[in-house]
């Protein structure tokens, strides 16, 4: 009797440490794989996992993150954004990240912290390397001072507070660090199509010395030629990165307005800003409405959310597809052969869509509440105008790079800056009175 | 061990008053007051907190007292039932309303003055509460909020002039918040479709906390700001400059580094 319960106590005892060492042993957090991304180029769980490595020899991991010396990040900035949050004795705090931004942004930058689901709009989703509010052309990545201007003021509009309070080496680590989660989200799309591009198959002798064909592995540890084509890609998105200087719109000092304008000058720009947010060539009511509140075309997504749509309209097809087949009689070995392979297929894609979250439309800015998201100096709003909003259906009506051609003149836009800016400020019932005269093109 | 009872609730008080007297020793006593009117805020605090003080002192005594006299390990004398004094529930009903009512009277000109009286002067800023931010409209040149010259700020730094009266109007986007500044002894709540002012006087320049005294949301405890107190033409400079600012039509194109 003694010993069964002296062996009992042992076992709860086990069990009891096993519980506590667990708790200590809970596995580090780790950068997600881009699932959409990797299910839609058909990526195999071998290839993942290779995908996975490659990137981890790159960035390293959320706890200890790394870069080359060709990134040009600054890894003692990372450091210091990086890990658990945690603070010294004398004050210095370490972990930035994850103690300011990560239950919105998610870990690996993907957007998708867990308080994400309940923010309209969701929280960026660095990865795409991808920003809105920048001052350069549309194509163009966003410039170490735009990222910094959104860190200090926030978005308004959106739940993305001011950091403006934290010491200025705390928001440079935070902007390091964001510039490294976009780094490796565009390397984890772009080697994910080299292997769904470049990769072929090799022939591989199995036990009975036939050759079979088995993909070719994802090694450039070993293999000098993928290293290389991995370098090449790294150094590309950098370089993208670096000419972001060389890429800021430069409003022509000609066309700048004058610091100090008469009411009636500002007046006739309004005017003219209004009869160009009606025309056809702007087109701007199109989508901001004919009052201007946002409530014209409403029926398109960003690039974030088209992405998911698109993913999400796949899988409902193959969900559709593998039901009207389950549903035919007398299907021939070869048919229930394929219906079992794409069966399989769609439970991976299932599974995938399941943890997506409702998507959005982009919904056109209501210009009369004075809520400007990327900033409002006058130069944000030219901005704006000039290379449009990257990533959402906001057009630029300037040209997309320098030199090329645009819809409209740099006059034009600073008239419509002008008439955006005075939108908060008119009287509700105005906006009927002031039709333009081109009002039958419109309606 | 006899009496232990009795000794650990005598901890209680004694706890209790150490706690206050020992707190401006390690800086966990009120923040810095810098406003006009925060000495009477102040001077009411401490009134109640020694009015109650007593209070608490007197009972828990008696309340140690009993426990210690009539502890059943040592006590061995009968006990006695008594049916309530007529006189005792006079004195102790009496005696505390008196006091609440004199209390509720004695700050009536205070609350009157930091809630009801607001100052016949223009708004020089209006405060929206956000989820999870601070935001600030300053009237531009024109001196009236809401007209196309007005400035706004996000960056959760709010500028005022310091040795006058300040009229603020606050407001909020969304949810609850209430905006307090804990040197300023002021705190407001905020609340949506509701137009709210806060006014004061502060006498020292310098940098203080803004926080959200309300719970809003998830992002409630990294809804703060910092007041600037700034002498009058510092202050008329610093709107100027963010006049400045948001009039910006140029950009500041970085040099290249060789």
């Amino acid at each position: 009797m003694n010993r069964i319960s002296r062996s009992k106590l042992q076992i709860s005892w086990i069990a009891l440490v096993a519980l506590v060492a667990g708790c200590d042993a809970a596995s580090p957090p780790a950068f997600r794989l881009n699932m959409v991304e990797a299910v839609s180029r058909e990526t195999s769980p071998e290839y993942q996992r290779e995908i996975a490595n490659v990137l981890g020899a790159l960035f390293g991991t959320p706890d200890e993150p790394f870069a080359l010396p060709v990134t040009g990040l600054d890894g003692a900035k990372l450091r210091m954004a990086a890990g658990p949050a945690w603070s010294d004795e004398k004050g210095t705090t370490v972990g930035l990240y994850r103690k300011h931004c990560v239950h919105c942004h998610g870990i690996t930058g993907d957007g998708r912290g867990p308080t994400a689901r309940f923010l309209n709009p969701y929280p960026r989703d660095y990865r795409l390397g991808v920003y809105k509010f920048k001052s350069t052309f549309n194509p163009a990545k966003p410039t170490d001072d735009d990222l910094h201007r959104v860190l200090v003021n926030g978005v308004p509009g959106t739940a993305m507070p001011s950091f403006a309070l934290l010491p200025g080496s705390e928001v440079e680590a935070l902007l390091e660090y964001v510039k490294y989660l976009s780094f490796r989200g565009q390397m984890e799309t772009q080697l994910i199509s080299y292997v769904y591009d470049e990769l072929g198959e090799e022939e591989e002798e199995d036990e009975n010395g036939n050759l079979v064909p088995i993909p070719a592995p994802f090694d450039p540890a070993s293999d000098g030629d993928q290293r290389e084509a991995v370098m090449d890609m790294l150094a590309d998105v950098v370089a993208e990165w670096e000419a972001a200087g060389e890429q800021i719109v430069v409003p022509t000092e000609a066309t700048i307005p004058a610091d100090e304008r008469s009411p009636e000058e500002i007046l006739t720009a309004i005017e003219a800003g209004r009869e160009l947010f009606y025309g056809k060539r702007a087109n701007c009511a199109t989508c901001h409405g004919p009052t201007a509140l946002g409530d014209g075309q409403q029926d398109d997504q960003d690039s974030w959310n088209k992405a998911h749509k698109v993913f999400l309209v796949e899988t409902a097809r193959q969900a559709e597809s593998i039901e009207t087949r389950e549903a035919q009689a007398g299907l021939d070995a070869a048919g229930q052969q394929l219906l079992s392979a794409d069966r399989a297929v769609f439970g991976v894609w299932r599974k995938v869509a399941d943890s997506l979250y409702k998507t959005r439309n982009a919904i056109p800015r209501n210009l009369r509440q004075g809520v400007y998201r990327g900033g409002r100096r006058r130069i944000d709003i030219f901005h704006r105008l000039y290379a449009g909003v990257a990533g959402t259906p906001m057009p630029a009506s300037g040209p997309a790079s320098p030199g090329a051609q645009g819809t409209l003149t740099e006059a034009e836009m600073w008239h419509i800056v002008d008439y955006v800016l005075s939108l908060p400020y008119e009287p509700p019932s105005q906006p009927l009175q002031a039709l333009p005269v081109n009002v039958g093109e419109v309606l | 061990m006899k009496r232990f009872w009795s000794l650990l609730f005598l901890l209680v008080p004694i706890g209790g008053v150490a706690t206050f007297v020992a707190a401006p020793y390690f800086q966990i006593w009120l923040p810095e007051d810098v406003s006009e009117h925060g000495r009477t805020i102040d001077d009411l605090f401490k009134f109640i907190l020694y009015l109650t003080g007593i209070v608490f002192i007197i009972t828990e005594s008696a309340l140690f007292y009993f426990s210690w006299r009539y502890d059943a390990t040592t006590n061995a004398d009968p006990v006695k039932y008594s049916h309530g004094s007529h006189a005792l529930e006079l004195v102790w009903t009496i005696l505390p309303a008196v006091t609440l009512l004199f209390i509720a009277v004695f700050q009536m000109e205070a609350w009157a003055r930091a809630k009801m009286k607001p100052p016949n002067i223009a708004p020089l800023v209006e405060v929206t509460g956000r989820q999870f931010n601070w935001d600030f409209r300053y009237p531009g040149p024109d001196n009236k909020l809401y007209t196309a010259d007005d400035i706004v700020r996000t960056d959760g730094k709010l500028y005022l002039p310091v040795n006058e009266e300040v009229l603020m109007k606050i407001t909020s986007a969304d949810v609850l918040h209430s905006f307090f500044l804990p040197n300023l002894r002021l705190k407001q709540d905020v609340i949506p479709g509701m137009d709210q002012s806060m006014w004061f006087k502060a006498k020292k320049t310098g940098g203080y906390d803004i926080v959200c005294a309300e719970l809003c949301g998830w992002g409630h405890y990294k809804m703060k700001g910092r007041v600037y107190f700034l002498p009058r033409d510092k202050f008329d400079e610093k709107l100027k400059e963010m006049r400045q600012e948001q009039d910006t039509m140029r950009v500041e194109v970085p040099e290249e580094e060789e």
